[in-house]
């Protein structure tokens, strides 16, 4: 009697997982007759026809169909033995990589420094690299938004184009270069971050998520459209390169100006400037860091925590808001404009295109996914999102589903991001803990 | 400044909210260092009138005024954060707002975050570490592990403030009020939630603020015990208006209170309200 009861438990869940399954191929098979089971082809004389591949269909639903099964099978096989799951695997990897967050930083630092000198290392590898660093550098200016002062900004990307189109303006009409323009690109993104934050900041979450999403699309649909100012869809370019203290990697420079080349006396070689810019942007992306790091032992930054924390508590300690806000949104938008600053000079070339939404997302996901106020998540997600799509161009065009499923997967195994320890800035008692054993009481 | 001056004078207070008349002309006077208690039964006003006092609320009508050693102020007219930062009234929450992701030491820096804010020169002093600024960081840290050791939590100093033990909360968030330098110290039910024995200790840890701090204290409180044990001064609350206000012996025998509140609140006096 009792055998058969527990056995009449376990199997109970099984109509209700095929229920499950079914439903869920059910609603593949709604989404995927239209998409995968019609094809439009040309019939010839201009006209179109539609194939249908219901087989196609079928497939497709009886693997949405065992793979929801499946899923459902695993997870209550998972529900019925707690003990090791995949949870408490990542919460100890986060420790470790917490713990040993300092050594980790070191050795990361000393790697991306000697990354163009490594024998794998390619022209290629380094532009990518600069590429990644691009984005950690975005990720840790955000973070500042997101991470620390808990300000959701979808709208990121447009201090990246004020950025960039400001060093395109100053070079194109001004004759400025990359080290003049760059500290007056980060003052008006952050001057931008103050326009948009003052009105917007009363709102708060989504609503603010919102307002700044469209301030991202303000920005880009203004720089396509303002065709006497930035050029509109073609865009701005001949943006100069950085120089290394006044000496242009170029091959051949004009009349009077040496080349880095010449000045060294050595054959000029492309990668030379690539190598450059690379580290010109692992520089900035320090900056950024140490910046990022230093601020939130600082009284500003600990009001940013403490307003994402509890915005009223903040109210009743005598701190301003408002001021504190807007000073988290200048200041994540001072980087922006750096790192977009950066991009145009490197690209050489910028249009409203390279500042789209998806660049926002793209910068969101590595903060989030990275863990919220996390340095080294910022890295480590960064590393993720960037290399995988790159890794990913033998996939063509399922590249992104790749990317999205990867996303998925994070989420799932780690929902708080792939490093979400909170680290204190300060403490009382050093690391190693009060001096009297018995703790909390 | 004289004992027993005024420190808090209410005027008239009103506050509607639309056709609800939740505070009606409500008068009363809280004196320097005297712990001066409001009660009332459950929606008498007296978290309106913490509101309004404290500025999270703009009184519809009425005068409040404070005059305190940074002199004084018509807290009616002062946006919320100012009044904690000029006029220096700081309060606690019925329902515990600690900044919960952050360590209990943190806690009590953001509450000195004016002073280390000037020392820091708006922050660029700051960044590249000027001397000034690493003394006021010192010397913040060691006002914080003072008000810890007050109220018994300098061995959780590291730990994250949501994680403490509910009493334990209950008086962080009074050590942080403390740490703000207040001169009118405001708490919205102290004790609620602690066992008899958290809530003789919140009574000592009280009257320690009081006599040491000289400040003036204005509590909200349902837990009698701590009521009639520390306070120097009661005024009893119902629906909106006052209807009496003195000693809690004067208070304990007033037929109107006895009638409105006291009577009921007898028998459960040493339960816990929420």
């Amino acid at each position: 009697m009792a055998v058969a009861a527990t056995e009449a438990r376990a199997v109970a869940p099984a109509p209700k997982l095929l229920k499950d399954a079914a439903l869920t191929a059910l609603v593949a098979l709604v989404l995927a007759l239209p998409l995968i089971g019609l094809q439009t082809v040309d019939a010839g004389g201009g006209g179109l026809a539609i194939r249908t591949h219901f087989d196609r269909v079928a497939y497709g639903v009886a693997a949405v169909f065992l793979g929801r099964l499946l899923l459902g099978w695993w997870g209550a096989i998972r529900a019925a033995r707690p003990a090791r799951d995949a949870p408490a695997v990542a919460e100890r990897l986060g420790r470790i990589v917490s713990r040993f967050s300092h050594p980790l930083a070191i050795a990361g630092i000393a790697f991306a420094v000697a990354l163009p000198f490594l024998p794998f290392s390619s022209r290629y590898v380094v532009d990518l690299g600069t590429t990644v660093l691009i984005y950690v550098m975005l990720g840790w200016g955000l973070n500042i938004v997101v991470g620390l002062a808990g300000l959701l900004d979808l709208g990121y990307v447009a201090f990246y184009a004020v950025g960039a189109y400001t060093i395109g303006l100053l070079a194109r009409n001004f004759g400025f270069g990359f080290w003049e323009a760059l500290p007056l690109s980060g003052l008006v993104a952050a001057s931008f971050g103050l326009v948009l934050g003052f009105p917007v900041l009363r709102l708060r979450g989504d609503y603010l998520a919102i307002v700044t999403l469209g301030f991202g699309e303000i920005i880009r649909i203004v720089l396509t459209n303002w065709t006497a100012v930035t050029g509109g869809p073609n865009g701005i370019g001949d943006i100069p390169r950085p120089t290394f203290f006044g000496l242009p990697l170029e091959r051949s420079a004009p009349k009077g100006v040496t080349t880095f080349a010449q000045f060294f006396g050595i054959d000029f070689q492309a990668e030379h400037r690539v190598w450059f810019l690379y580290f010109v942007i692992l520089g900035l992306a320090l900056i950024t860091n140490f910046f990022a790091r230093r601020i939130r032992r600082l009284p500003i930054g600990r009001a940013w925590e403490a307003l994402r924390e509890d915005e009223i508590a903040c109210r009743a300690l005598g701190i301003n808001a408002t001021n504190t806000k807007l000073s988290a949104f200048a200041i994540g938008a001072m980087f922006g404009g750096f790192a977009g600053c950066f991009f145009g000079a490197r690209q050489g070339f910028i249009s409203p295109e390279s500042f789209s939404f998806m660049q926002s997302a793209i910068i969101l996901a590595i903060v989030v996914l990275g863990g919220m106020g996390s340095q080294m998540g910022v890295v480590l997600a960064a590393l993720v999102l960037i290399c995988l799509p790159e890794l990913g161009r033998g996939l063509a065009e399922f590249r992104m589903l790749a990317f999205g499923a990867a996303m998925v997967l994070i989420m799932v195994w780690r929902p708080g991001g792939l490093l979400s320890r909170r680290r204190p800035a300060i403490l009382l008692h050093g690391a190693a803990g009060p001096p009297s054993p018995q703790g909390a009481g | 400044m004289p004992e027993s001056a005024a420190l808090l004078e209410v005027e008239h207070l009103t506050m509607r909210f639309g056709g609800l008349v939740a505070i009606e002309d409500l008068s009363f006077t809280a004196l320097h260092g005297e712990i001066t208690a409001m009660i009332g039964p459950n929606g008498a006003g007296k978290t309106t009138v913490f509101n309004c006092i404290t500025g999270f609320y703009k009184a519809s009508a009425g005068r409040i005024a404070l005059h305190g050693k940074r002199g004084d102020f018509l807290l009616e007219r002062m946006e919320g954060f100012r009044i904690a930062k000029l006029a220096g009234v700081a309060r606690t929450f019925q329902n515990i707002r600690l900044f919960a992701g952050m360590t209990a030491l943190e806690n009590l820096l953001v509450a000195q975050h004016e002073a280390l804010q000037r020392a820091s020169i708006f922050t660029i002093g700051g960044l590249v570490g000027l001397p000034g600024f690493r003394r006021a960081e010192s010397a913040a840290i060691e006002r914080a592990r003072h008000w810890l050791a007050k109220v018994g939590l300098v061995d959780c100093a590291d730990l994250a403030a949501g994680n403490l033990p509910y009493g334990a909360q209950r008086r962080l968030e009074i050590a942080r009020a403390m740490c703000t330098e207040p001169t009118l110290l405001c708490l919205d039910e102290p004790a609620a939630g602690l066992n008899p024995r958290e809530s003789h200790a919140l009574n000592r840890l009280l009257l320690d603020i009081r006599d040491e701090a000289k400040i003036g204290i204005l509590l909200i409180e349902h837990d009698m015990s701590v009521v009639m044990g520390i306070s120097d001064r009661i005024v009893v609350l119902d629906y909106g208006r006052k209807i009496a206000d003195g000693t809690p012996q004067a208070v304990r025998s007033d037929p109107a209170v006895i009638k409105a509140y006291l009577g009921e609140a007898e028998a459960t006096a040493d339960a816990t309200p929420c």
